[in-house]
């Protein structure tokens, strides 16, 4: 069975029913590309981005999530994800199995998931304890059934304890994971040294279980069906295996032939390399060297362990005459596809040669055996007869997966089915008839994306290799893991296939379907389909009818053909403005809000406020700076400072017509809210008040009242509307507050009709504050320098944008940015700044529509 | 010597016939100019052209060897972008003498106009008598001598070359400095004087760039981004983004910079819905045959189109941004759909121009790469006056991607942080671009359409000045439109959506009747088929993919392409960077892409029962959001929300 990663089933996961742990269905969420090569869908972008963040623990739940045997898998497995990995194809994989070995490595043997109980009265005996049964068994243990394991061998582990040498999984990890297993599902019963044909009947099981899982394997090497392959130096791979990896150490003759190219082969040529004796090992392969199915690194593993291997070369016999043995041999070319689309190696006549050697290890495939299965009808030649879709055998009771039902195949495979048929038996169990198909789990952790700057240039970090060692028979371990620093550098490398973009129209979604469409063959128009049906359906846009007004969703014009372009980065722009007339500003913002401020605060702004000629608005003064002070004035409890440029009078419940003495020199101005417009400005025109405070915020006498959300923009709209009404425009000058994040905003503001906008919380965070329960906190984390530069840095970035902001609508002024330098791009936005929208109509949105 | 009457001949006339003496070797005398517009412009041999008296606008106008001598004075723009060659104004000149030339030599015996040389990239322009303000702006390389006085702002913001100026200095510009004039450099201005027989007995002060705003003082920290929809919609108002940005600008003190187009949710084409329930679309491989999708864009005034097999371009992106193995691998992509490339700002190469059918060959204002020869071997040319993500503003490429031979093409200094200008020196309104507009038509002998690109701002007014102008089509770019770099403020709050603007210009056109005679190519977030036809369906004649076919191409949308270290080797001049791409396969997967976009169009029209693609009218389309039925006209149809997916569920 071949994996698609493009294929529409991941960016459109089919339904799974209730219950099912997956992510498919989040909209900020396609699974990876690795994740959907993994037959168990282990969620490899989570767990590796969990190694960057330093979260072994979080790696641990994501890694084993839906892999019982994450140690041996962190060495051994063969890893389909790492060539579906993107970053394949610029510069290298993602060494994805390695980073899993590390964090197993890291956390150690006793880590484990907290046990589950036993909560369902059914039992299920499982057949053999290989990685498909055990899979099947903890994912039945997890749902609550208690499962007994019958294994006819001395130890639990099947193909992985007797099919792979200690050299690539050295003793005790496989005891690792199944201590694990059992720690984590301790209704999981195991039987050794029992199994079918060897002290127990499928009859019996059926009786004492209400279902049977029969994960027995592929334990027999296939024949070659070539003369004289009975010959007792012609021995079968897995059986060779078997030997070794139980402890033998056979004496080997000189020179060893294994036949056959996959992993069987590779273990088995390996193996023997290190055995006493031998000193040369080829590997005999009837295609070529881009065919032949061992994984690469296994390959790369024993050529530079010095094993050779013979391409395009098939046996055809055996010579032995006297002391002589060879396999006679011929040269292959590729011929045309076969069912499975390999290209068949078809004999060169005439090429027949020898090939000397004391030993040839067949490794052509494997096959299962039972006699009492074959008695009862249950097999097809060398397999369990099993249905693919229901993962069913001829009897109703009994279910079968594995190699034993399906061929030899992978660890993860092998796994996979264990998953499958766990759930058919669970479905089986629960009286569900008609299951919805199994498909393998998309879960997320939704981990944010390691922020490593170098994640663009590191270069792929192996392991470090180390070969058949100083005393090869002891089958000494190759490869050491990772050191905490490599593995991060390797984290930091991921792609993130997985996770949302900072794109809203290239969203995660949209990039995956164009990757979809970008891979579909002209003539698939199934896929096609499919793609625009589901492009279709992608109506999600946050402006619906309940969509709050934003700054951020007013636009500016910019300049073109109608208006002359002038050159941003290059024209002068004027920011400064003076507020009526006297309080002279270098930028068109002040800052406010910092009366509870640490003092070391307050005077690095006051620093950097005198320094980019600025100015301070609070109760109580800055301090030491030569930038001017606009006192706010708490109508009941303040008394004008002498020492302030103006003095604003703020109303705690509201608008009352106040008293206030004009100051020589002193300007006078009024803190208003849009409750307040109607009565506050006729008013304030009467008393011939200098300027208003536009307060957006629930009150600017409250700490950081910004943080309690979004401002109410409808106060600088009724501004405008009154003064217009009156015709007034130009008698008062308008500081807004609430809000401001950017220096866009700032000239947004200015276009709505304010002169000054005032800043407060984005101050705060650039001098190091942090946003706490509704609070701004700081720490001592910084230098009053520091302080100084980032508030100085800010206020020039906040001058900066805005004034780009100006010039992109063509205007060398920033004041001279007006209501029809901008666009509304929502109803909401519109109705409440009075900005009209773009297209059609170009309405002003109204609260009656 | 030929003789050529402009009294008696059309200047139009006139320059094929100098073509034709140019290509026989034979020498021109001009009579009777009478400061025409355009005299001598697309000439490329090297052949004397004598102008009795003066000529007007682009006189010697995008050149390459030939030798000018005008008797009288010559209106502004002399010289445009002149490679080889030599230009001799014995009176005086108007404004922007010597214009982007790249290699020329300009002699001028008078006094020249403002902003003489500007963005000039190699050559000499001499100015015997005074010069007035902003000489050797924006200039590049080469050099300019003033023998006289000059005006205010001496070399404002150029970036390389000198100025000599013999007389009084009124003021230095912005960036500029006084230095030491070696004495070899001397010689050479004497040689060169005496090769003109000028005479000059005077002291020179030599110009240069000071090198105090080519590059940011503190770079930017590089972060990966987060995901959008933590700061998109109705979201926490101090979010995880809003904080991120106030940090980063507390430590750098700017705006902040980076690749791809708005971040946030628009309205856009995705708000509206097709009326007719399309669920049932079936899966007909046969449907592309069904439905005519070929479409001629650019014969308006009778030049030859650009002839697509569906209305679909690849936009405009500059080999700059994009690594050269990314630009050819669309160019690859663009023949093998049969449909069109387009050179972006960077200028053609010649694998681009080998590998695209066709190919447009965009014109900015820093007039970086720009030259007589790709311009007469490009099928149609673009006038970029703006784009959807930087609306305003010109090209940003950061000096890591500024390497040596993007450099050379552009004809500018390496390592720079290259803020192109965003004002053509020789277009400062509607009525010098009609001028412009035609000395392009004569340097291409009338036979390739001159469009124009424009970001969408005032598009409702803007588009009938475009009209007017005569552009033979209009590439109108949406603010959701991307680039690989600019600041993120831009990306975000300037323009109006893309929704909006092909809306806007619609109605212009309408409204002076232009609508079935000026095309619309629209772009700026067309991401797929059902985008597309909506688009056509709306009135634009064809759609533009830009980011799309990046996306298609192994872009992994991690809106870092400002770095220039692009992991996938689209986004970078780093050539090990690059090694990471596989031009054949990407050009196959954009193919590919583009070929699935076309079944998706084809599959939409035949499922309205169209047998052409531009059969789609608004008729076929509702709106999903009030927003979208305000900026549309459409009516509002919230029923029609996810009515697929509904239908699937019923199922």
């Amino acid at each position: 069975m071949t994996i698609t990663v493009y294929d529409i089933n991941r960016i459109r996961p089919p339904k799974v029913p209730d219950g099912f742990k997956d992510d498919g269905q989040d909209p900020h969420f396609v699974a990876a590309p690795c994740q959907v090569a993994c037959p168990v869908g282990t969620d490899a972008p989570s767990y590796i981005a969990y190694i960057w963040e330093d979260k072994p623990s979080e790696a641990f739940e994501a890694i084993t999530a839906t892999n019982p045997f994450s140690s041996i898998c962190g060495r051994v497995c063969d890893a389909p994800c790492e060539p579906a990995c993107r970053r394949a194809d610029s510069d290298g994989p993602l060494a994805i199995r390695n980073l899993k070995r590390f964090v197993m490595d890291q956390l150690g043997k006793d880590h484990h998931l907290p046990p589950v109980e036993v909560t369902r009265p059914e039992t299920v005996a499982v057949v053999g304890g290989g990685p498909a049964g055990l899979t099947a068994a903890q994912d039945l243990a997890e749902a609550g059934f208690e499962v007994h394991v019958y294994e006819m061998s001395d130890r639990l582990g099947g193909m992985m304890v007797w099919g792979i040498p200690a050299f690539r999984l050295p003793p005790g990890i496989i005891e690792e994971d199944m201590d694990r297993m059992l720690k984590h599902c301790p209704g999981i019963k195991v039987h050794l040294n029992c199994g079918l044909d060897h002290g127990v009947t499928l009859d019996e099981l059926k009786k004492r279980h209400d279902a049977v899982l029969l994960t027995i394997g592929a334990w027999w090497g296939k024949p070659m069906n070539v003369p004289g392959e009975d010959s007792p130096r012609m021995v079968d791979g897995v059986s060779f295996l078997r030997e070794v990896n139980g402890g033998a150490r056979p004496e080997m003759p000189e020179t060893v032939l294994i036949i056959g190219g996959g992993d069987v082969a590779m273990d088995a040529c390996r193996s023997a390399k290190r055995l006493p004796g031998c000193k040369h090992v080829k590997i005999i392969y009837r295609r070529g060297p881009n065919e032949i199915p061992a994984r690469k690194e296994e390959l790369k593993g024993a050529i530079e362990e010095g094993i050779e291997v013979v391409y395009n070369t098939q046996p055809v016999g055996v010579v032995e005459v006297g002391n002589r043995f060879a396999l006679r041999c011929v040269e292959t070319t590729l011929g045309e596809p076969d069912e499975d689309g390999r290209r068949r190696p078809v004999n060169v006549k005439g090429s027949e040669r020898d090939i000397d050697c004391g030993m040839v290890i067949m490794a052509v495939g494997q096959k299962a055996e039972s006699a009492e299965l074959y008695t009862a009808g249950l097999m097809d030649w060398d397999r369990i007869k099993t249905d693919w879709d229901t993962m069913r055998t001829g009897d109703p009771k009994v279910f079968a997966a594995g190699d034993g039902a399906f061929g030899g195949s992978t660890i993860v495979m092998a796994m996979m089915h264990g998953h499958r048929a766990a759930y058919y038996v669970q479905a089986h169990l629960d009286g569900i008839v008609d299951p919805l198909p199994y498909r393998t789990p998309y879960r997320t952790r939704r981990v944010p994306i390691a922020q490593d700057i170098h994640w663009e240039v590191f270069r792929r970090i192996e392991q470090e290799f180390h070969g058949l060692g100083d005393n090869p028979v002891a089958f000494p371990e190759i490869e050491s893991t990772y050191d905490r620093k490599s593995a991060r550098d390797e984290a930091a490398r991921c792609y993130r296939c997985d996770a949302e973009t900072g794109s809203f129209d290239y969203n995660v979604r949209t990039r995956e379907d164009i990757f979809v469409m970008a891979r579909a063959r002209p003539e698939d128009a199934m896929l096609h389909r499919e793609v625009l049906r589901k492009r279709l359906d992608l109506h999600h846009t946050p402006y619906d009818e309940n969509h709050k007004p934003a700054l951020e969703d007013l636009v500016f014009l910019p300049a073109n053909l109608s208006r002359l372009v002038i050159d941003p980065y290059r024209d002068a722009c004027r920011v400064s403005c003076a507020i009526a007339d006297q309080i002279e500003l270098d930028l068109p913002f002040l800052v406010g809000g910092f009366d509870d401020a640490p003092v070391e605060l307050r005077r690095a702004l006051g620093a950097a406020l005198a320094q980019k000629g600025s100015a301070y608005a609070g109760r109580i003064p800055l301090g030491e700076t030569r930038a001017p002070w606009l006192q706010i004035i708490s109508a009941t409890e303040d008394t004008p400072s002498a020492d302030a440029a103006a003095h604003i009078i703020a109303f705690r419940e509201g608008f009352k017509p106040v008293e206030m003495v004009r100051q020589p020199g002193t300007l006078r101005g009024l803190a208003v809210k849009t409750a307040d417009l109607e009565q506050a400005i006729p008013f304030a025109l009467d008393a011939e008040f200098d300027l208003l405070l536009l307060d957006a915020t629930p009150g600017i006498t409250r700490p950081w009242p910004e943080l309690s959300g979004s401002p109410d923009f409808t106060v600088i709209r009724d501004t405008l509307r009154i003064l217009r009404r009156m015709n007034r425009e130009e008698d008062i000058d308008l500081i807004y507050f609430g809000g401001i994040r950017t220096g866009t905003d700032g000239a947004k503001l200015v276009g709505l009709g304010a002169k000054v906008s005032m800043v407060s919380v984005a101050m705060a965070l650039a001098l190091g504050g942090r946003i706490e329960d509704g609070k701004v906190l700081f720490r001592g984390d910084r230098t009053g320098e520091e302080r100084i530069d980032a508030a100085a840095s800010l206020l020039s970035a906040l001058s900066a944008e805005a004034s780009i902001m100006a010039r992109c609508t063509g205007k060398t002024d920033v004041q001279n940015i007006e209501p029809e330098d901008l666009r509304a791009i929502t109803m909401a936005t519109s109705q409440a700044t009075g900005i009209q929208l773009p297209g059609k109509r170009q309405i002003i949105a109204s609260a009656a529509e | 010597m030929a003789t050529i009457d402009l009294s008696l001949t059309p200047v139009r006339k006139a320059n094929e016939l100098i073509r034709q003496y140019g290509a026989g070797g034979e020498d021109v005398q001009i009579l009777n100019p009478d400061a025409r517009h355009h005299i001598g412009v697309g000439l490329t041999h090297p052949i004397k052209v004598t102008v009795r008296g003066s000529a007007g606008y682009f006189c010697a106008g995008l050149c390459d060897g030939p030798t000018f001598e005008i008797e009288r004075n010559v209106g502004w723009g002399l010289a445009d972008n002149m490679l080889n060659g030599t230009v001799i104004v014995n009176g005086n000149a108007s404004a922007i003498p010597g214009v982007a030339v790249r290699g020329a030599e300009v002699i001028v015996r008078g006094n020249v106009g403002s902003r003489a040389g500007q963005v000039m990239k190699e050559g000499t322009l001499l100015c015997a008598g005074n010069a007035n303000f902003m000489a050797g702006y924006m200039m590049y390389g080469g050099r300019m001598i003033i023998l006289g006085n000059s005006g205010a702002q001496l070399g404002q913001d150029m970036t390389g070359g000198a100025i000599y100026v013999g007389g009084k200095i009124n003021d230095l510009g912005t960036d500029a400095m006084l230095t030491d004039l070696p004495a070899d450099e001397l010689q050479e201005l004497m040689e060169f004087l005496d090769k003109y027989k000028v005479s000059f007995n005077g002291t020179f002060r030599k110009v240069v760039n000071a090198g105090k705003k080519l590059k940011y003082a503190r770079s930017e920290p590089r972060v990966r981004v987060i995901p959008f929809f933590e700061a998109s919609g109705d979201n926490d108002y101090w979010n995880a983004k809003v904080q991120e940005d106030i940090h980063v600008k507390a430590q750098i003190g700017r705006y902040r910079i980076r690749g791809y187009g708005t971040s946030r949710a628009l309205p856009h084409l995705s708000d509206l819905a097709f009326k007719r329930d399309l669920s049932a679309i079936p899966a007909d491989p046969d449907v592309v045959g069904k439905v005519n999708m070929k479409t001629e864009i650019g014969g308006r005034s009778g030049a030859n189109p650009i002839k697509l097999s569906m209305p679909v371009m690849i936009a405009p992106m500059s080999y700059g941004a994009l690594s050269k193995s990314a630009k050819l691998a669309m160019a690859i992509a663009s023949r093998l759909s049969d449909i069109s490339e387009n050179t972006g700002e960077g200028g053609m190469s010649d694998e681009q121009r080998e590998e695209a059918n066709q190919l447009i060959y965009q014109c900015l204002a820093g007039r970086l790469g720009w030259n007589i020869h790709d311009m007469q071997r490009a099928n149609g040319l673009e006038i970029y006056i703006s784009q959807g993500a930087k609306p305003g503003l010109g090209g940003q490429l950061m000096a890591k991607k500024v390497t040596p031979e993007i450099a050379k093409i552009r004809g500018i200094p390496p390592g720079i942080d290259l803020r192109s200008p965003s004002r053509h020196p020789d277009v400062l309104g509607a009525d010098d671009l009609v001028i412009k507009v035609e000395e392009f038509r004569e340097a291409t002998g009338y036979k390739t359409p001159v469009s124009v690109k424009l970001g969408a701002g005032r598009v409702r007014d803007d588009i009938k000045i475009a009209y007017k102008d005569g552009f033979d089509f209009v590439e109108l770019d949406g603010m959701q439109g991307s680039t690989g770099a600019a600041g993120n403020e831009v990306l975000e709050y300037v323009g109006i959506p893309t929704l909006a603007a092909i809306q806007e210009a619609m109605d212009a056109l309408k409204e002076v009747g232009g609508d079935k005679d000026m095309p619309i190519v629209l772009m700026g977030g067309i991401k797929d088929g059902a985008d597309a036809a909506k688009a056509i369906a709306l009135g634009a004649r064809a759609v533009a993919v830009g980011t799309s076919a990046i996306i298609a191409g192994g872009c992994i949308a991690c809106l870092q392409c400002h770095v220039g270290q692009c992991v996938v080797g689209i986004a970078t001049q780093d050539p090990e960077h690059e090694k990471r791409y596989n031009i054949q396969a990407e050009a196959e997967n954009t193919h590919r892409y583009l070929e699935s976009l076309r079944w998706q169009m084809a599959a939409i029209a035949h499922a309205h029962g169209y047998g052409d693609i531009h059969d789609m009218s608004r008729g076929d389309l509702v709106a999903l959001t009030p927003e979208a039925a305000e900026i549309t006209g459409l009516p509002y149809a919230p029923e029609y929300r996810n009515r697929t997916e509904s239908l699937l569920v019923a199922s």
